[in-house]
């Protein structure tokens, strides 16, 4: 299911003085989007997996690039959660 | 009466602008050559205006107003907004062709379609690393066409069919004198921010190659429908081949390329239509 929040979140985040916000504070960024608890946290944890099923999958790609997260991590998270998609489609 | 004098079709990874200095040089010496190719290609058809197919990705339009087509009629166009982009090709504003977009649209109202339009786009690293590569200086007046090739519902692959008849049946009619080019700008297969990140599906590639250039458009839509939701997501850019296909007539389609390039994600495909005999 989308989440509306977290998606406009990391849209958000594309320019770069937001980018320049979010790398220095972001919480009070996170205090301007009604995000429920539970998404807020994976946010803050940088939980890919919790994120993955409520945002497009570029989005989810430039809010990484946003962190400064390597590829090669953010592929691992991926790829982590492969059993569990596999097994959620059957 | 206006000529659509050729269409082309080529991938448009964002890692080629923003790992440049750092790809490999068997990389490099295929994207160069492959875009270089088509870039001599597209220069001696002359063309006044480009029509663009290119998918958004998230930068003019969001999940508040996300259209499955939308055409750019300004008369100039923003530039890429991607700071990897904007340094190798630092184009702060790109030309438009209002006229011709306009008579584009109008024609698609009157044949029953309803494009978005917009008469300030920013053009992304869909638009603009193809004419980066290409070498195309100076960039003649674009016509751009975002089909939402990124997020569900897509338009269907029918449909795209439609979208190539409807381009070329504005060519047709346009009253000025213009010679008018397509590129298809997306594909092949790619997937990106999901979990087959960086997976490359050949076989799905060259059947989408075999497709242009041997089956009826049944055969391609019936295919494209079954296949898509089991590859990459980035895959779906082939609609961007499937409306340049068709503008074409479906008919002589030349490979000039094809390439898996695991470094950029992306399996790369280059291509050009010939004139319907």
């Amino acid at each position: 299911m989308t989440d509306y929040w977290l998606s406009k979140l990391f849209y958000d985040l594309q320019s770069p003085a937001a980018t320049a916000r979010w790398r220095e504070d972001r919480t009070e960024i996170l205090d301007s989007y009604p995000l429920s608890p539970e998404m807020r946290q994976a946010v803050l944890n940088d939980d890919i997996a919790a994120m993955a099923p409520h945002v497009n999958a570029y989005l989810l790609r430039f809010y990484c690039l946003v962190c400064n997260m390597e590829d090669t991590d953010f592929i691992a998270q991926l790829r982590a959660m492969k059993p569990e998609e596999e097994a959620r489609n059957g | 009466m206006a000529d659509l004098v050729g269409a082309f079709a080529a991938s448009h990874a964002p890692l080629i602008a923003r790992e440049w200095e750092r790809l490999s040089p068997g990389a490099k010496a295929t994207i160069t050559e492959s875009f270089d190719e088509m870039g001599r290609r597209l220069t001696a058809l002359k063309p006044d205006v480009l029509v663009m197919l290119s998918p958004d990705h998230w930068v003019n339009f969001f999940l508040d107003n996300l259209p499955s087509f939308c055409i750019g009629v300004g008369p100039e166009h923003d530039g890429p907004p991607e700071p990897f982009v904007a340094a190798v090709f630092p184009h702060e504003n790109l030309p438009g062709h209002a006229e011709f977009a306009r008579h584009l649209v109008d024609t698609a109202f009157a044949e029953r379609f309803d494009p978005a339009i917009s008469y300030r786009v920013r053009l992304d690293h869909g638009f603009c690393i193809p004419l980066w590569r290409m070498g195309l200086e100076p960039v003649p007046a674009i016509v751009p066409i975002f089909v939402n090739e990124l997020e569900q519902p897509m338009p269907g692959v029918a449909r795209c069919f439609d979208w190539g008849r409807l381009i070329a049946a504005a060519v047709d009619s346009y009253p000025g004198d213009l010679r008018v080019a397509i590129i298809g700008s997306g594909g092949l297969s790619h997937s990106i921010g999901e979990p087959t990140m960086g997976d490359i599906d050949e076989p799905f590639d060259h059947a989408c190659i075999d497709l242009f250039t041997h089956a009826g458009e049944t055969e391609i839509a019936t295919t494209l429908e079954d296949w898509l939701p089991r590859t990459g997501n980035g895959s779906h850019e082939v609609r961007s081949w499937v409306i340049a296909h068709a503008a074409m007539g479906g008919q002589g389609f030349d490979l000039i390329h094809y390439a898996p390039i695991p470094e950029i994600y992306v399996g790369c495909g280059f291509a050009e239509w010939k004139m319907a005999g």
